[in-house]
C-alpha cells in the first residue's frame, strides 16, 4: 500500500509502505510468536489501588509474593505500562479518570478485573453511586473471584493471561 | 462536672431554646434545641462547658413526621461526657446556620449534609458538594424517597 | 475555595485522582509561586459508595460484612464499632472469654495497619527499603490473623453478643515466635529512622502541630497524641477488657513528622504487650451468652427502637458509629463517623507555605485512608 505523501523523493527501487500494513504482515506469519514471548514474559501494570483489593495488588508486588521473578513490575506512569488491573468497584464520578488512564497505556494493553466488585458490583451492586457492569466498557481478559482474592490468585491470573498471548487468544492484541 | 450539672447548667442558660433533656448514663447525655439558637449553644458549651470536639454532624429523614432532624454529637478533650443535640426543621425548606465559626471541622460535615439531604446552612463559607459527582446534586439520595436505589442493573450476579 | 486567578510566576497544579501516594484517589489543587505553595484545597469523592444507604437495606448480620469495608486497612474495629452498638441497644452481654479475643484480634489489626502506614510513608520520603522490610514483617502478622479468622483482610469474625470461632491449637506459640522476631525487627527500624541524616533532614522540624491547632482542627490519634494530648477512647471510655490490661499512652511532645512516625513504632511495642497479657489472663469459658440462642441465632433479629453512639479507638484516631433503629430488622440510619475526616479537611493550612516535596511527607505522615473518608 503506497503512501499518498509527496514530500519523499521516488527513489528507482525503494517501496514505501505505512506501520500498519508492516503490522498486519507480521502478524500472519512465525514472527508474531516472537513478539508474543516477548511480551508475555515483561508484563509492566499501572498501580492503581482503587477499593479494598488495591491492598492485595500492593501485596503481591512487594516482598513475599514477588512477581518480579515473573518479569511483572508496578509502575507509577500509565505510559509505561501494559496491563490495567481494576482492583476494586469503579465509582460514577472516577470511570472518566479510569477511561483517560486506559487511552493513555500504549497497545497493545490488556485488562485484568480482580476482585468481585469489577466482575458485577461486588457487595455494593446495590449502591446508587458505584458502576455495576465494567467489563461492558473494557475488553477484560482474566476475572479474578474473590473479596478479595488472595494474592497467589493474582499471579495465577497473570500466568492465564501469559497463556492466552502465546496461545493468539486474548483481546489486547488485534488480530 | 458530671453529667447533671452539666445539662442543669445548659437549660438554665438557654430556659426557652433548649427543651427535653435527658441523662441516659454518666457519659451519655442528650437534648433538643430550636434550630435559631445553635449557634449560640454551641458557643456556650465550647466556651463554658469545655465540650471542643465536635465528633459529627449529620441528617435523619423522617418522612412521616414531614422532619428533618439534624444531630450534632459534641464531645470533649477534657471529660468523657459525650452531648447529642437535635435540631428539627421542616422537610420541605429545611434551613439552619451554620456552625463553622464556632468548630472549625464542621466544614465538611455540613457540606456533606447538604449534598445528600438538602438542608441548606447559611453562612457557610463554601456550600459545594463533596463526595458526590456535579451531575448528582439537586436528588438528595438519603432521603427516604429516593427513586434510584436499590440499583438493579448489575449482572454476572451468581 | 481556592481562588483560581494567577499571578506572575504562580501556577496551578492538579495531583490527580491517580498519584503514586498509594491510599486512595483523591485529587489535590495546589497553586505555587515557584516551588512554595500558596494556596491549596482538596477534593472528594473517588471512592464513595453509599455504604449508609446501603446499610438501611440489609438486615443487621448482613452489615457485618459491609462495614468491614469501610477502612480494609484496619478491619476490626470498623466491626467493633458495629457490633458493639447492636449490644448497646439489644442488652446484649459479652462473655470473658469472646472478650479477650476481641481484643487480641483489635490489636493484632493495630500492629499491622501501623507496620503499613510507617512503611508506606517511608517510601513517599525516598526510603524503599524500609518499605520492603515492613511488608516483609508485616506478613508474618496477617499469617497470625489468617490463621483465626479465614482471611488476611476484611475478616467478618465478630457476631453480636460473641466471636465466630475460638482460637487454634498452637496460637500461643506461634504468637510467642512471630513476635520475638518482630521485636528485633522494630528496634532495627528505629535504629534505621534515628541514625540516617537524610530522612532525619527530611522529617524533622517539618509539619509541626501545636496541640491548641491539633485540637481545633478535631484530630485524634497518634498526630494528635505526637504534639503531647493524652487522648486516647481506650483510656477514656473503656470498653471490652481495657479497664483490667495494663498499657500506657505513648505521647511525644515535638509534633512534627519524625514524632508522628514515632509513635506509631511505639504503639506497636504496646500492642504486643497488651496480646501478651490478654494471652495469659484468658479464661476458659463459652462464647455465647448463656442460655441464649445468638450462637445458632437465625439471621433475622429484631432489635428495640432506641439511638446510641459507640465510639472505638481505631488506628487512625477515633471511630463513631451512631445507630438510629425502629424496632425492625434493618437499621433506620447509620452514621459512620471515619478518624481521618477531619485530617484531610486540615490539608490545606497545614502546608501553606512548604515546598513542593514536603507536601508528600506531611500527608503520608498523617496515615490517611481515603475509603473511609469518602464512605
Amino acid at each position: 500500500m503506497a503512501v499518498e505523501q509527496t514530500d519523499y523523493e521516488e527513489i528507482p527501487g525503494v517501496i514505501l509502505t505505512d506501520r500498519n500494513a508492516i503490522s498486519d504482515f507480521v502478524k500472519k506469519t512465525k514472527a508474531q510468536d516472537i513478539l508474543n514471548w516477548g511480551r508475555k514474559n515483561s508484563l509492566w501494570f499501572t498501580v492503581n489501588a482503587m477499593g479494598c483489593c488495591g491492598v492485595e495488588l500492593l501485596s503481591t508486588g512487594m516482598a513475599h509474593y514477588d512477581t518480579d521473578r515473573f518479569g511483572i513490575i508496578p509502575r507509577n506512569s500509565p505510559r509505561h505500562a501494559d496491563v490495567l488491573i481494576i482492583s476494586g468497584y469503579v465509582t460514577k464520578k472516577y470511570l472518566p479518570a479510569l477511561t483517560r488512564i486506559w487511552e493513555q497505556m500504549p497497545s497493545p494493553k490488556w485488562v485484568i478485573a480482580f476482585g468481585d466488585c469489577a466482575i458485577s458490583g461486588g457487595p455494593f451492586y446495590e449502591s446508587y453511586s458505584t458502576h455495576q457492569n465494567v467489563d461492558q466498557i473494557f475488553p477484560v481478559d482474566v476475572f479474578v473471584p474473590g473479596c478479595p482474592p488472595r494474592c497467589e490468585a493474582l499471579i495465577q491470573a497473570f500466568f492465564e493471561l501469559q497463556k492466552k498471548i502465546e496461545a493468539k487468544q486474548d483481546r489486547g492484541t488485534e488480530y | 462536672m458530671d453529667a447533671n450539672t452539666m445539662i442543669d447548667s445548659l437549660s438554665t442558660q438557654f430556659p426557652d431554646a433548649v427543651f427535653d433533656t435527658k441523662v441516659e448514663s454518666k457519659i451519655r447525655i442528650f437534648a433538643k434545641v430550636k434550630p435559631e439558637n445553635i449557634k449560640d449553644v454551641c458557643m456556650y458549651l465550647k466556651g463554658n462547658l469545655s465540650f471542643g470536639h465536635l465528633c459529627c454532624e449529620f441528617g435523619i429523614d423522617f418522612p412521616d413526621r414531614n422532619e428533618i432532624e439534624v444531630v450534632y454529637v459534641i464531645g470533649s478533650y477534657d471529660h468523657s461526657v459525650v452531648l447529642t443535640l437535635k435540631a428539627l426543621l421542616p422537610r420541605d425548606n429545611p434551613e439552619i446556620e451554620s456552625v463553622v465559626s464556632v468548630y472549625w471541622n464542621a466544614s465538611w460535615y455540613e457540606r456533606e449534609t447538604y449534598e445528600l439531604f438538602g438542608v441548606k446552612y447559611l453562612n457557610h463559607p463554601d456550600l459545594r458538594p463533596l463526595v458526590l459527582p456535579e451531575d448528582m446534586l439537586g436528588e438528595w439520595p438519603l432521603r427516604k424517597d429516593y427513586k434510584g436505589f436499590p440499583n438493579k442493573t448489575a449482572k454476572n450476579l451468581v | 475555595m481556592m481562588d483560581e486567578k494567577v499571578g506572575p510566576s504562580e501556577m496551578i497544579v492538579h495531583l490527580g485522582p491517580q498519584h503514586p501516594m498509594m491510599p486512595g484517589p483523591f485529587r489535590l489543587n495546589a497553586k505555587l509561586r515557584g516551588e512554595t505553595v500558596v494556596d491549596s484545597e482538596v477534593e472528594m469523592g473517588w471512592l464513595h459508595k453509599g455504604i449508609e444507604k446501603i446499610l438501611e437495606n440489609k438486615t443487621y448480620l448482613q452489615g457485618i460484612t459491609i462495614v468491614d469495608r469501610i477502612c480494609y486497612l484496619a478491619a476490626m474495629t470498623n466491626e467493633e464499632a458495629y457490633v458493639g452498638c447492636v449490644e448497646k441497644l439489644a442488652g446484649i452481654e459479652v462473655p470473658p472469654r469472646a472478650q479477650y479475643i476481641r481484643v487480641i484480634m483489635e490489636e493484632l489489626s493495630r500492629i499491622q495497619s501501623h507496620m503499613l502506614g510507617t512503611g508506606e510513608y517511608a517510601s513517599f520520603v525516598g526510603f524503599v527499603s524500609m518499605f520492603m522490610y515492613t511488608i516483609r514483617d508485616r506478613e508474618d502478622v496477617l499469617s497470625l490473623l489468617d490463621s483465626v479468622s479465614g482471611t488476611r483482610i476484611t475478616h467478618s469474625f465478630l457476631r453480636f453478643g460473641g466471636v465466630k470461632d475460638d482460637l487454634p491449637e498452637g496460637f500461643k506459640e506461634d504468637v510467642k515466635r512471630v513476635f520475638a522476631n518482630l521485636r528485633k525487627a522494630i528496634d532495627s527500624y528505629e535504629e534505621l529512622f534515628s541514625s540516617d541524616d537524610i530522612y532525619r533532614s527530611r522529617t524533622v522540624g517539618i509539619g509541626v502541630l501545636t496541640p491548641e491547632v491539633a485540637k481545633d482542627i478535631g484530630v485524634s490519634g497518634p498526630p494528635l497524641r505526637a504534639t503531647g494530648v493524652a487522648f486516647d477512647i481506650r483510656r477514656d471510655e473503656p470498653y471490652l477488657v481495657y479497664p483490667d490490661l495494663d498499657f500506657k499512652v505513648c505521647t511525644r511532645k515535638e509534633g512534627d513528622v519524625y514524632a508522628r512516625v514515632q509513635v506509631r513504632l511505639d504503639e506497636i511495642r504496646e500492642s504486643m504487650y497488651i496480646i501478651e497479657q490478654c494471652l495469659d489472663q484468658m479464661p476458659q469459658g463459652p462464647l455465647f451468652p448463656e442460655g441464649t440462642a445468638y450462637g445458632r441465632r437465625s439471621p433475622i433479629m429484631r432489635v428495640p427502637a432506641g439511638e446510641v453512639f459507640n465510639r472505638v479507638e481505631d488506628p487512625r484516631g477515633e471511630m463513631g458509629f451512631y445507630m438510629v433503629s425502629d424496632g425492625s430488622d434493618k437499621p433506620y440510619r447509620v452514621k459512620i463517623r471515619g478518624p481521618v475526616y477531619p485530617t484531610l479537611q486540615a490539608l490545606p493550612p497545614l502546608i501553606k507555605g512548604v515546598r513542593v516535596a514536603d507536601i508528600v511527607a506531611i500527608a503520608g505522615s498523617m496515615d490517611t485512608c481515603t475509603s473511609e473518608v469518602d464512605r
